[in-house]
């Protein structure tokens, strides 16, 4: 699905391309949309022959079946029109989408289809061809005639080259730690959050919520605590790990690849030798409500325990309105995606959960295009971050074994958790698409976070993963973005229209002047002696 | 927009020029090659003009909305040159008024046509893109056709020895009517914001009081002697 931007001078449209999740091998056939070479007409849904067409349709006036019927009528293409601001749009028409979005992918097709963010002059395109579609098979002869010397039609003309498989593409992710106070083999906590988005189309996916709001808290709590670590007093007892993933949204590749790594390939690591439990943050932007997903029931007199325990305690105590609960949720190792991050660690026999404001992993919010900056709410996101620091912390310093009451506020006032912060990095992250396929390893946005990370925790270092060769995990196609070019063009019964008028001026002109000449011819021959004579006389002039 | 609507523009462009030269009689004196001479002195005058208007003027810095009203009014008078250049044509050719004013005009204008309108029309009116410019500019073509026989006759009457005292005036309004004429339109389409057709209204009209008017001089120019 391509991403349309609108260039005025004459119409041209930036296109972001629809990724197909069949790409990701798990099926093993490429299947989804590939052709991007495209040359045909525009018309809407509204028209009764949609093959071989462009078929524009907005999001406003989505409607499943009728994107159904393009399909089955081998369009030439569809165009998806997006508002320029999504949050604006109806939620009932957001929901709708964001439930088809998954469907849109399975949906084998050779129909390309393409995004476009709307504006002025794209709207004002469809609404010409919207005019004319409905007109088609009602009007009279006359009706159809005067129509053609007015109306528009367009001819969209993309040029890209068909999308290919892109080899050697590397997932990236990062880690950094902060390490405790107190010699060797002490407990770690692996703090984990995926810093991609996945939509329908990769280069409109900015996840806000999902995950955008769990990198945002992993970087405050890794802020925070480098500032209580700072000091001797306050140096806890504990490894902090904290790991940015990538390929999050493709099955938690990059956490994967970096468990292997740590645990099969290494010698000595620090998720090797004791870990407490591993947290992983993922939708902490909305609502009231917070689940803690496990996949097996934290043990009584374990760290994990304690953990959960203080959450409930934290919760109960100084944010009575959220609702806390846990979610239990056995591995189904025969599905083909696995729920939550905190399952990959468990695969592993690591104690982990993942906190989260959805109670299902299906909740179409988390793949969605539609999960944009608006859908984040900074005071809720503050709000949680600080229920998890707060319960961190009781966990990591032993508060209640040593008598902190249930109500002790811990993040005040200087170390208090700072909502602007949180917010401006919500703005970055949501300022760029972080779909998988885009964020390579040399783009900007890990070369920030690297950055970013490396202020406030020790040893950062970035982790890559490679899809294997002979039987790889996940394939990206390229093409993800390409411009449409809309021209404006007549039908071809304008031509003749023009060509009959020009022919009736032509033979008007013809018949004017041979009157005129006739007419001319009886002044000449009045007019010639007269001529002769002036010559005579120009002679005379000359020779006297 | 297609080769067909090239073929629609250059049939609106060319056709009627072709119509002229066949009915006006020049086929019957061979003028052809005059014709062409004609056309080879307009070219040698355009490039005497952008000479002098490339050395002489500088280029326009203001900002985009603004015109330059004596600015183009200066670059205006550099038309003269193409009086001049009419003048040159007509004496070098013997014969009688008409003949002259026809070869000359007929020469100039065909000229006029193929430098700048056979290019635009080629590369533009062949694309996927429709635009109604390249009709305008055809029919704009007719009105220059126009402009050019009535600049031709004016210029003829001019220069004439036996012209009598009382047209000189007229004649000289309608002279600098015409060369000054695009420079009016460009100040009319600035200062009334016309929109392309009634621009093209406009000059028709404009072209057609100069054609008349002049027309309505040469009759009585030629009956009255």
């Amino acid at each position: 699905l391509l991403l349309f931007v609108l260039n005025s001078a004459d119409h041209s449209f930036l296109l972001v391309s629809l990724y197909h999740r069949l790409d990701l091998v798990l099926f093993s056939f490429p299947a989804g949309t590939r052709n991007a070479v495209l040359n045909t007409e525009a018309r809407t849904v509204e028209a009764d022959v949609l093959s071989r067409r462009c078929v524009m349709m907005r999001l406003v006036d989505f409607s499943y079946e009728q994107y159904q019927k393009a399909l089955r009528q081998s369009a030439g293409a569809v165009v998806i029109i997006l508002p320029k601001a999504m949050s604006a749009a109806p939620q009932d028409v957001v929901r709708q989408f964001m439930e088809i979005e998954p469907e849109m992918l399975a949906m084998e097709t050779i129909v390309p289809v393409y995004f476009a963010v709307e504006d002025e002059e794209l709207l004002s395109i469809y609404e010409q061809t919207r005019v004319a579609s409905t007109s088609q098979g009602s009007a009279s002869a006359a009706e159809v005639l005067l129509h053609t010397a007015t109306a528009n039609g367009f001819q969209m003309v993309t040029s890209g080259a068909q999308s290919k498989a892109v080899s050697d593409w590397l997932i990236t992710s990062l880690e950094g730690r902060l390490t405790g106070l107190g010699g060797e083999d002490l407990p770690t906590i692996v703090i984990v959050a995926h810093y991609d988005s996945f939509g329908v189309a990769p280069w409109l996916s900015h996840g806000a919520d999902s995950n955008g709001s769990g990198i945002s808290g992993l970087l405050e709590l890794a802020r925070l605590f480098s500032r209580l670590y700072t000091y001797k007093r306050t140096h806890a007892g504990y490894n902090l790990l904290f790991f940015a993933s990538g390929g999050g949204k493709f099955n938690y590749q990059g956490t994967k690849r970096w468990l292997e790594d740590n645990l099969d390939h290494t010698d000595s690591s620090l998720l090797q030798d004791n870990v407490a439990f591993v947290l992983c943050l993922d939708t902490l932007g909305r609502g009231n409500s917070l689940h803690l997903h496990v996949s097996k029931p934290p043990k009584e007199g374990t760290l994990q325990h304690a953990f959960l325990r203080e959450l409930e305690m934290v919760v109960e105590s100084q944010f009575p309105e959220v609702k806390f609960s846990m979610v239990h949720k056995k591995i189904n190792l025969a599905e083909d995606m696995l729920a939550w991050e905190h399952e990959r660690f468990a695969i592993r026999r690591l104690p982990a959960f993942t906190i989260s404001h959805l109670e299902s992993h299906r909740d179409g919010l988390r793949n969605s295009i539609m999960d944009t900056r608006p859908r984040v709410d900074s005071k809720t996101l503050t709000r949680n971050t600080r229920i998890i620091a707060e319960a961190l912390t009781r966990v990591i310093y032993n508060l209640t074994e040593k008598g902190a009451p249930a109500d002790l506020h811990i993040f005040t006032e200087q170390m208090q958790i700072q909502q602007e912060q949180l917010e401006s990095v919500m703005d970055w992250l949501t300022s760029q698409p972080r779909a998988a396929q885009l964020v390579d390893k040399d783009s900007t946005f890990l070369n920030t976070l690297e950055y970013y990370m490396s202020r406030y925790l020790k040893d950062v270092k970035q982790h890559h993963v490679k899809a294997d060769k002979r039987d790889p995990e996940f394939v990206f196609y390229d093409q993800l973005k390409q411009v449409m070019n809309a021209y404006r063009v007549k039908p071809a019964i304008f031509d003749l229209l023009l060509a009959l008028c020009i022919a009736v001026y032509l033979g008007v002109a013809y018949v004017a002047v041979q009157v005129r000449k006739k007419g001319n011819e009886s002044i000449l021959s009045s007019g010639h002696s007269l001529g002769v004579n002036t010559f005579v006389i120009q002679i005379h002039s000359q020779y006297s | 927009m297609t080769l067909f609507h090239f073929g629609n523009c250059f049939a609106l462009a060319y056709f009627p020029y072709f119509i002229t030269y066949k009915c006006s009689g020049l086929s019957e004196y061979n003028a052809f090659w005059r014709c062409v001479q004609a056309g080879a002195t307009y070219l040698f005058v355009q490039l005497c003009k952008m000479l002098f208007l490339a050395t002489f003027f500088p280029t326009w810095e203001g900002g985009a909305g603004a015109y330059d009203f004596v600015g183009e009014f200066m670059k205006a008078t550099v038309d003269l040159a193409d009086l001049v250049g009419l003048h040159l044509v007509m004496s070098r050719n013997a014969g009688k008024g008409e003949y002259k004013i026809m070869v000359a005009a007929m020469g100039w204008a065909t000229a006029e046509l193929v430098m700048s309108r056979c290019i635009p029309l080629w590369v533009g009116a062949r694309g996927i893109e429709f635009d109604w410019k390249y009709i305008q500019m055809s029919i704009d073509s007719n009105i220059s056709l126009v402009h050019y026989i009535a600049m031709a006759a004016l210029v003829w009457m001019f220069t004439r020895y036996d012209l009598p005292k009382r047209y000189r005036l007229p004649l000289t309004l309608l002279l600098g009517l015409s060369v000054y004429k695009a420079f009016f339109m460009e100040s009319f389409v600035h200062v009334f914001l016309l929109g392309s057709w009634t621009a093209l209204l406009v000059k028709a009209v404009i072209t057609g009081f100069l054609a008349l008017s002049s027309l309505g001089l040469f009759v009585t120019l030629v009956h009255g002697n």
